[in-house]
């Protein structure tokens, strides 16, 4: 197996890629927010849910201490 | 000297079956992750003849992938082998011989040991082999290509998902059953680069 071959061209600019594709500005708009909802569930959480205490138990709690 | 090839530019010799669709959406999915982009004989525009054209193409990309995994016997009682492939990687072989340092081909192969039978002139090329499958193809172009920041196997293989689901309503958008059509590739190519750069400013990586 050859080793592989290491890329350090610059990323295809927007740009270059409408040029060549030649999609509608409209939809390119609608595949934009495919994409985004897709991309936006699949992100996953980074901080762990924050649990929240009723203001009634706070109160509670502190005074038993 | 000819002119310098696009270096962004892959040439992708596949066979254009409908069994083969999830595998040609893998190879879209998989460059432009790599910030490579793929090209297909069907999107030049007509005019020319087609060996021409193809030619063409071929002299003006970097690099080109030459699946020969459905290089078969059809299964039609009138049994013809299916030349389009081997024919189009001779001719790469022939231009990259000519000049070298402006081309690097590539092979891909379902099995291993195939190739050895059905091109033995081709040993001594240690083709990349994808299983047959989707996510064989995205491990085999990191095994192919390299580049800092390139996501990994499994993320590539969830955007493959997104647009191989997606490609139903592609179709029927430009009311054809043909996802190597020209309109449908040039649109699945904007979605997966849309993905990709998505993907790269989201990272991370692993």
């Amino acid at each position: 197996m050859r080793k592989p071959i290491h890329i350090t061209t610059p990323w295809p600019t927007q740009e270059e890629m409408a040029r060549r594709f030649r999609i509608p500005k409209a939809r390119q708009r609608e595949l934009q927010a495919l994409v985004d909802e897709f991309k936006a569930k699949l992100s996953p959480l980074e901080e762990p849910p924050v649990t929240l205490v009723e203001p009634e138990k706070r109160r509670k709690r502190a005074s038993a201490a | 000297m000819p002119p310098p090839p696009d270096p962004k530019a892959v040439f992708l010799n596949v066979p254009y079956d409908e069994e083969f669709h999830s595998l040609y959406i893998a190879y879209i999915v998989g460059l432009f992750q790599l910030g490579l982009v793929p090209h297909l004989a069907s999107e030049i525009p007509g005019g020319d003849r087609r060996l021409d054209r193809i030619s063409k193409l071929i002299q003006s990309c970097r690099y080109s992938i030459h699946d020969l995994s459905r290089v078969e016997v059809s299964v039609a009682p009138t049994a013809v082998p299916r030349f389009n492939m081997p024919l189009e990687l001779g001719m790469t072989i022939t231009w990259a011989n000519l000049h070298p340092g402006l081309h690097t081909w590539f092979v891909w192969e379902s099995e291993l040991h195939r190739l050895q039978r059905s091109a033995s002139d081709l040993n001594g090329t240690d083709p990349y082999i994808h299983n047959g499958t989707a996510e064989g193809v995205l491990r085999e172009l990191c095994n192919a290509f390299r580049r800092d920041r390139m996501p990994s196997v499994p993320r590539m293989l969830e955007d493959f998902h997104f647009v191989d689901n997606n490609l139903n309503a592609i179709l029927y958008k430009y009311g054809t059953r043909n996802p190597y059509d020209r309109s449908v590739f040039m649109e699945l190519s904007w979605l997966s680069k849309t993905l990709a750069d998505l993907t790269r400013q989201t990272g991370p990586i692993a």
